[in-house]
């Protein structure tokens, strides 16, 4: 079952250049059950496109088109005032990005919970902070001492767990998790994600995961969907998709990551750097500078998002096996430094 | 170039309600850098790696031990005469993004140094310009196009570069990168982890590389050494390969666990393993420091501190335990065999019961998997 539907999303961003595209006829689906993975670097869009899946683009952003589907509540970017209030932190649960720094430093945990519970005028309070505690438990903190602290007597990893308890205790269906473990350590990372798996299969969730790190999220996420200026350019099950990159995007995201086994000197850096709002193609492939496959037609049209076989989706002019194989030029004979 | 003899640094700190108490940053940690070598730190948060990059900068003093930088004790000189040899050592901070003032350009980040270096050494100062655009291309940006920008016209790695170019103004021959790449895309991390490498083999720089990430450390070049730290103690060393790939202490196998495994590509290690517990500094531990967490403590641990000792069965941990020495049957792979007497690339831990086991992701044949 869909939980949530996105469909031809664009966002965008007033510059002095006009209105720019940030996310450009994005479609993604959140399952029940799922851990969707969103990947790309920085600036491509993908936390944008999170923020519009609770009508919070923030300005001088606006939804130019599309249409946030969630089940049992309609379209997001429809609601506003309180039947959107409703649902940000109801129906949809969000981990903000350095979740570690955005907890009011002046009040406990438990007074935070409590605002929480009064804005969406939760009747029984007690259940609520039961609720809480439960979860705080199941994720390995002591619940009591957690609610009783300050945000600054807590680790960096427990914050990021309140975050989540945050997120999850008004039983939202659907967790957002924003950059979940950008900021902690190895072992915090572990235990985070680890921790993120298990309440999502406890609950049931539609769970979607942005982040710049795909070692990260291939631990634990079920689909991959991957990100690139504005577009979402592949997305299908994840073990598939890590096996068989199909986008040169992809394959080149795959091969910058820093690998603990493998050959080190097999590993190539991204060549170029990221497009911004500025910068980003308008006409053709987005990709296309930095693409090592890059033939004529990418730079007049740009590649339509195609549904493949096994639940895939590409947007790419270059053949899936041309990409698999590596052949024209692999992205090794592209080096260069950014 | 760089050898420090059992730094220690303890903070003493007095909270309005917790009463006077004293955290030990550093118990003791010894290492010897070579011209053109390459040390990695690794450990979670507060574990002491961040304090000791600032004391190797002379950011921070130490309490104890002693640090010698191209045969000179530091401790015996004046603070004055300290600052030529702290030149020489200079530190590319975790943040790009706050490390560069945003109101200069950085033709301004980069001209103040190199004006200063250039006075120290006779040099023409008016010739800046010159030496800051052969530092940008030596570090792959484009000269003309940088110079005149303000950091945050830049990208992270584009920002991380000109950090790396600002610490190289002053003519260092070691560097000191304290996550460097954390902050930065994971696209980008290689480009910056291959110029790290590349100043090494071309400048004949050292580097001193503090990261909780392992698998970075793989990346900074040949004959790398890994260093592991738990609360400002190093707990297992070795080569970078021989402690990854066949990790004794059990701190070691935890932290290695921890790394993700890129599902498809590889799978688990047979052995992964994670602590018992999150670090609580206040349990008392007067013998291993990580016997409160480790999966494999005996009563043993708790009561017996465990030193640094060669990972072959040499006499100090033979006569410990019989149990010691039938460990390191097991893990003394060829590796370390033949890495034995080769000075301070020997692998070498701090573990009683000692146990090579594999907990790091394998990588798996993508062609056979896939059918």
């Amino acid at each position: 079952m869909t939980e949530v539907q996105v469909r031809d999303l664009t966002i965008e961003y007033q510059t002095s250049a006009g209105w720019l595209p940030a996310v450009a006829g994005a479609s993604l689906d959140l399952r029940a059950g799922e851990i969707t993975g969103l990947v790309g670097e920085s600036g491509s869009g993908k936390s944008t496109l999170a923020l519009a899946l609770l009508n919070a683009v923030p300005e001088p952003g606006r939804v130019a088109a599309g249409s946030v589907e969630v089940a049992g509540v309609g379209d997001v970017l429809s609601l506003s005032g309180k039947q959107l209030r409703k649902v940000r932190g109801g129906e949809l649960g969000y981990v903000f990005q350095a979740s570690q720094n955005s907890m009011n430093p002046l009040k406990t945990i438990g007074k935070q919970l409590l605002d929480l519970g009064r804005s969406h005028e939760v009747k029984d309070l007690r259940a609520l902070i039961a609720r809480a505690k439960d979860l705080a438990n199941r994720m390995g903190m002591d619940g009591d001492r957690v609610l009783d602290s300050y945000q600054h007597q807590l680790s960096g990893g427990m914050r990021q767990r309140i975050g989540i308890v945050f997120a999850l205790v008004l039983n939202a269906k659907v967790l957002i998790l924003d950059e979940p473990t950008t900021a902690l350590d190895m072992l915090s990372q572990a235990a985070v994600l680890d921790i993120v798996r298990t309440v999502h299969d406890e609950n049931q969730l539609s769970t979607l995961i942005i982040t710049h790190d795909i070692g990260a999220i291939s631990e634990i996420a079920d689909r991959l969907a991957v990100m690139y200026g504005g577009r979402i350019v592949e997305d299908g099950p994840l073990l598939d998709v890590l096996r068989r990159p199909t986008h040169p995007y992809t394959r080149a995201l795959i091969g910058a990551t820093a690998r603990i086994t493998g050959d080190v000197d097999a590993a190539r850096a991204l060549p170029g750097r990221p497009p911004d709002l500025t910068t980003v193609a308008r006409v053709g492939c987005v990709f296309r500078d930095r693409c090592p496959f890059a033939v004529t037609a990418c730079a007049d049209t740009e590649p339509p998002l195609v549904v493949g076989e096994a639940g895939r989706r590409r947007a790419c002019h270059v053949e899936p096996s041309t990409v698999l194989s590596g052949t024209p030029g692999t992205p090794a004979a592209v080096g260069g430094q950014p | 170039m760089i050898e420090a003899r059992g730094i220690t640094r303890t903070y003493a700190s007095h909270g309005a309600f917790t009463g006077a108490r004293t955290v030990q940053a550093l118990r003791g940690v010894d290492f010897t850098l070579p011209a053109g070598g390459a040390v990695s730190f690794i450990g979670e948060s507060g574990c002491g790696k961040t304090t000791l990059g600032k004391i190797l900068t002379g950011l921070e003093t130490f309490d104890g031990g002693e640090l010698v930088v191209d045969g000179v004790e530091l401790s015996r000189l004046k603070p004055r005469r300290r600052a030529e040899y702290f030149r020489r050592i200079q530190m590319i901070h975790q943040d790009p993004y706050s490390a560069l003032n945003p109101t200069r350009p950085i033709e301004a980040t980069l001209g103040a140094p190199l004006r200063m270096r250039a006075r120290q050494t006779g040099a023409d100062p008016a010739k800046w310009r010159e030496r800051a655009s052969e530092l940008l291309t030596l570090v792959g940006l484009e000269p003309e196009a940088v110079l005149p920008k303000y950091p945050h016209q830049l990208s992270g790695g584009q920002r991380q570069r000109v950090v790396i170019a600002r610490a190289l103004t002053v003519d260092p021959q070691v560097l000191i990168a304290d996550e460097a790449v954390s902050m930065i895309d994971v696209s980008m991390r290689l480009g910056i982890l291959g110029l790290l490498r590349d100043l090494r083999s071309r400048l004949g720089i050292s580097l001193v590389f503090i990261t909780h990430d392992v698998a970075t450390a793989r990346y900074v070049g040949e004959g790398g050494e890994l260093h592991v730290i738990y609360r400002g103690e190093v707990v297992e060393r070795g080569l970078t390969d021989d402690v990854i790939l066949t990790p004794v202490h059990p701190y070691t196998q935890c932290l290695l666990s921890a790394v993700p495994i890129m599902r498809g590509l590889e799978e688990p290690g047979p052995d992964r393993t994670a602590p018992t517990r999150a670090l609580d500094e206040r349990s008392p531990t007067p013998g291993c420091l990580f016997e409160p967490r480790c999966p494999f403590a005996t009563e043993e641990c708790f009561t017996t501190h465990p030193t640094l000792v060669p990972l072959d069965a040499g006499p100090a941990s033979a006569a410990r335990t019989g149990e010691a020495g039938a460990g390191t049957d097991t893990a003394a792979n060829t590796d370390a065999e033949t890495d034995t007497g080769a000075g301070t690339a020997e692998h070498q831990h701090a573990c009683l019961h000692p146990q090579a086991r594999r907990v790091v992701g394998v990588e798996i044949e993508v062609g056979a998997a896939s059918t």
